[in-house]
């Protein structure tokens, strides 16, 4: 092989638009597999790219977003014990999460920490605070409108962990810029989920049917 | 020695045995410790404060006093002023015929906290002659004294010196020396003054003791009047298996303590230190903002004095005095004791940032709490990766609570529990080894739970909510929960919307056949 190709393709100031099936996204992020075959093969990394933001576009809460997520999270929960104390962070969820069905799946509950905050300053405050402590494996943050700097400056927080960091916005945010690395439009079907992957580095927006399908 | 009693946190004092203080401190085994061949005879001066309650209260004008206490469904008095004493009331008498001895009976409530606090400053003071002195709550105090005997020039002089320091303190208290922890207190509740240093005469002394000292129950105490007992004497000539039987093995070993024929180890009174310091500002300061700097250098002054004792506190509290203003209080707390200043102040500037001053500020007044001490930790030893990590998960939580409030941020915990809702509590969060419960349910249960199941419209006879459910799966039948008044009788099923959500519905079993949406699966 040519060694000069190697190395360029190992560079990570290099951007490839279509990146391998390694557990890193082309920006050289680690990967979580998402447990969902179909969209593990859709996404650049092949799983949801750890230490930057995700962002989910619902037109409603409890359409499958919390399902989508359930596998890694379980990975996570799993991973945890040996790396010390993670939290899971919920920051201001519409409903309350229901320990018991977490803990069906693997997810101790003593890893959940719920946070209620009100008004938006808050809730961003709370985010960039959970993304920075270096504490914490997942952090859950929901939102409406929120301004593009605001979101930047939890991009960076991010970017100094690892955690899996997800935004849950209402689909009419989706014109909205974002400084998110993946966007994803959920919509709830009579058989199951499609996905709209809006923006996942250099890629149109792909649809990936029947999600949680076989 | 001032030393010594700071060391042995929680140390417990097993007879005999003054030699090893700095040892650290075996896990507590009150009872069955042998007492060592050879050691020297222990000496226990007992303080009685059968005063303590009318002190620790605001006293007022009248020269009747009384407080008074709830004893069940009855008010009866705790403690009386010699002029109320001279009018025949005592202890124990019901509020009701107090009034009618003394109409114009000037009543308190009693106050546990002052109480425990003032037995708390005695016990510090206590400390001066012995590093062994241990609080018989509600109002004893015990000091271990053989060892300070050469150091004071014999028993009378120390006792001469206790009792001229309480009565300068104001403190009214009844003294009464004995080899024994228990004998003493006995003898100072019946007959203050009494000192028996020789183990030979304890015997002959208690004998002539009323029962009435020991504070035991008032039953057991009537069943012995009712037995023609009246001394500690006449009551240990019964039969030892008969008293048992009668009253219980506790009394018995508290009798058997007493007189030295059973170990009486006692849990050690260790003062607490507390920071607290003050500083004037150089002029009256109108920000918050314009506060941090002085704010910091407490902070600083805090963590020097904590650093010298490998120390941390969990809760400081910041008191900005005002002129012509009533002092406004910044309480902070953390999950993990903690010295370090710089944490301190983030967590001080979350609140200064929202703060409010009422008034110009004239002077700072830092107060801290309890200083604990606190492990080093070093990041090459193994398990210190996961002390470090724990740290962290305890910084965000004093972050959030800092801004959002002690309520705002909750953890939680699985309770094994078959209604929904009761399956889980909210708990202030902290750092825990995650455990999974042995008994989850089988059935699915939702991700997303609603507080308040919400009634569903009925769609003829079917259950709708945007269309007509299908219900997948069911019934699940949870009939739970009627011990405590909020019983469920209730037939879960899940149930698939037009829109493809998946609901957790449920219809209970009697009353009103309605549906209700109880959690989506999401």
């Amino acid at each position: 092989m040519n060694v000069a190709l190697d190395a360029l393709l190992a560079s990570s100031a290099l951007w490839r638009a279509h990146g391998g099936t390694e557990a890193a996204d082309p920006a050289g992020r680690a990967c979580l597999p998402t447990g969902w075959p179909k969209l593990d093969a859709k996404l650049p990394g092949g799983g949801w790219p750890l230490g930057t933001l995700i962002e989910f576009l619902l037109p409603g809460t409890g359409i499958g977003e919390l399902s989508l997520l359930l596998p890694a999270l379980a990975r996570l929960a799993a991973a945890a014990p040996a790396a010390g104390h993670c939290w899971l962070v919920w920051i201001a969820p519409p409903h309350a999460p229901y320990p018991p069905a977490f803990a069906q799946h693997g997810i101790h509950a003593e890893r959940l920490l719920f946070v209620t905050a009100g008004r938006t300053p808050d809730r961003l405050w709370a985010i960039e605070q959970a993304l920075r402590s270096g504490s914490c494996a997942a952090v859950f943050g929901w939102l409406d409108a929120a301004d593009d700097r605001w979101l930047r400056r939890l991009k960076l927080a991010a970017a100094t962990g690892q955690a899996l960091a997800v935004l849950f916005r209402p689909l009419r945010r989706r014109a909205a810029a974002s400084p998110a690395s993946l966007r994803l439009v959920l919509e709830p079907t009579p058989a199951g989920l499609d996905l709209w992957l809006l923006k996942s580095r250099g890629r149109g927006p792909i649809r990936v049917h029947d999600a949680f399908g076989p | 020695m001032r030393h010594a009693a700071r060391r042995g946190a929680g140390a417990l004092l097993v007879q005999g045995r003054t030699g090893d203080l700095f040892a650290p401190p075996p896990a507590p085994a009150p009872v069955g410790v042998p007492e060592p061949r050879g050691s020297p005879v222990q000496l226990w001066l007992a303080l009685w404060l059968a005063r303590l309650p009318l002190v620790v209260v605001p006293s007022g004008a009248g020269g009747l006093r009384a407080v008074v206490a709830d004893d069940g469904p009855r008010r009866v008095l705790v403690a009386c002023n010699d002029a109320a004493l001279a009018l025949g009331l005592t202890a124990g008498l019901q509020l009701n015929a107090a009034r009618v001895l003394a109409p114009a009976l000037e009543v308190a409530e009693r106050d546990a906290r002052l109480e425990a606090r003032h037995m708390e400053r005695l016990a510090c003071w206590a400390l001066r002659f012995t590093p062994l002195v241990s609080l018989e709550p509600p109002a004893g105090l015990l000091l271990e004294v053989q060892g300070s005997l050469r150091l004071f020039g014999g028993l009378q002089p120390l006792l001469a010196l206790a009792a001229a320091e309480l009565a300068a303190r104001g403190d009214r208290a009844a003294l009464a020396v004995a080899p024994t922890p228990r004998a003493a207190l006995w003898l100072a509740r019946a007959a203050p003054g009494t000192a028996v240093e020789s183990p030979a005469r304890l015997a002959g002394t208690l004998a002539r003791l009323p029962l009435a000292a020991t504070h035991w129950p008032a039953r057991a105490l009537e069943d012995c009047v009712r037995l023609g007992v009246a001394t500690l004497g006449e009551l240990r000539r019964l039969p030892r298996d008969g008293l048992a039987r009668r009253f219980g093995p506790a009394l018995l070993a508290e009798l058997d303590e007493a007189y030295g024929q059973r170990p009486a180890p006692r849990r050690r009174h260790v003062a607490s230190e507390r920071f607290e310091e003050r500083i004037e500002l150089p002029a009256e300061l109108e920000t918050a903002a314009a506060l941090a700097p002085h704010c910091a250098r407490l902070l600083e002054r805090l963590e020097r004095f904590l650093r010298v004792r490998d120390a941390g506190v969990g809760a400081l509290a910041f008191t900005l005095l005002h002129r012509e203003h009533r002092p406004s209080c910044v309480r902070l707390g953390r999950a993990l004791p903690a010295a370090d200043a710089a944490q301190w102040r983030g967590l001080l500037d979350e609140r200064l940032g929202r703060l409010l001053l009422p008034a110009p500020v004239r002077a700072l007044l830092l107060r801290s709490g309890a200083a604990v001490p606190v492990a080093a930790t070093s990041a090459v030893l193994p398990g210190c990766a996961v002390r470090e990590s724990e740290a962290a998960a305890c910084a965000l939580l004093d972050r959030l609570r800092a801004r959002l409030g002690d309520e705002a941020v909750s953890g939680t915990r699985l309770v094994p529990e078959h209604r929904p809702e009761a399956a889980f509590r909210r708990v202030r969060p902290e750092p825990a080894p995650g455990t999974l419960a042995a008994a989850l349910p089988l059935a699915p249960r939702p991700l997303w739970l609603l507080a308040v199941p919400e009634p569903l419209d009925l769609d003829d006879g079917r259950p709708c909510s945007d269309g007509a459910l299908q219900l997948e799966s069911g019934p699940e039948r949870i009939e739970s929960g009627w011990w405590d008044g909020a019983g469920i009788a209730r037939d879960y099923y899940v149930a698939r919307s037009a829109r493809g959500a998946r609901l957790w519905v449920f219809r209970p079993r009697s009353g009103e056949r309605h549906w209700f949406l109880h959690g989506v699966f999401g």
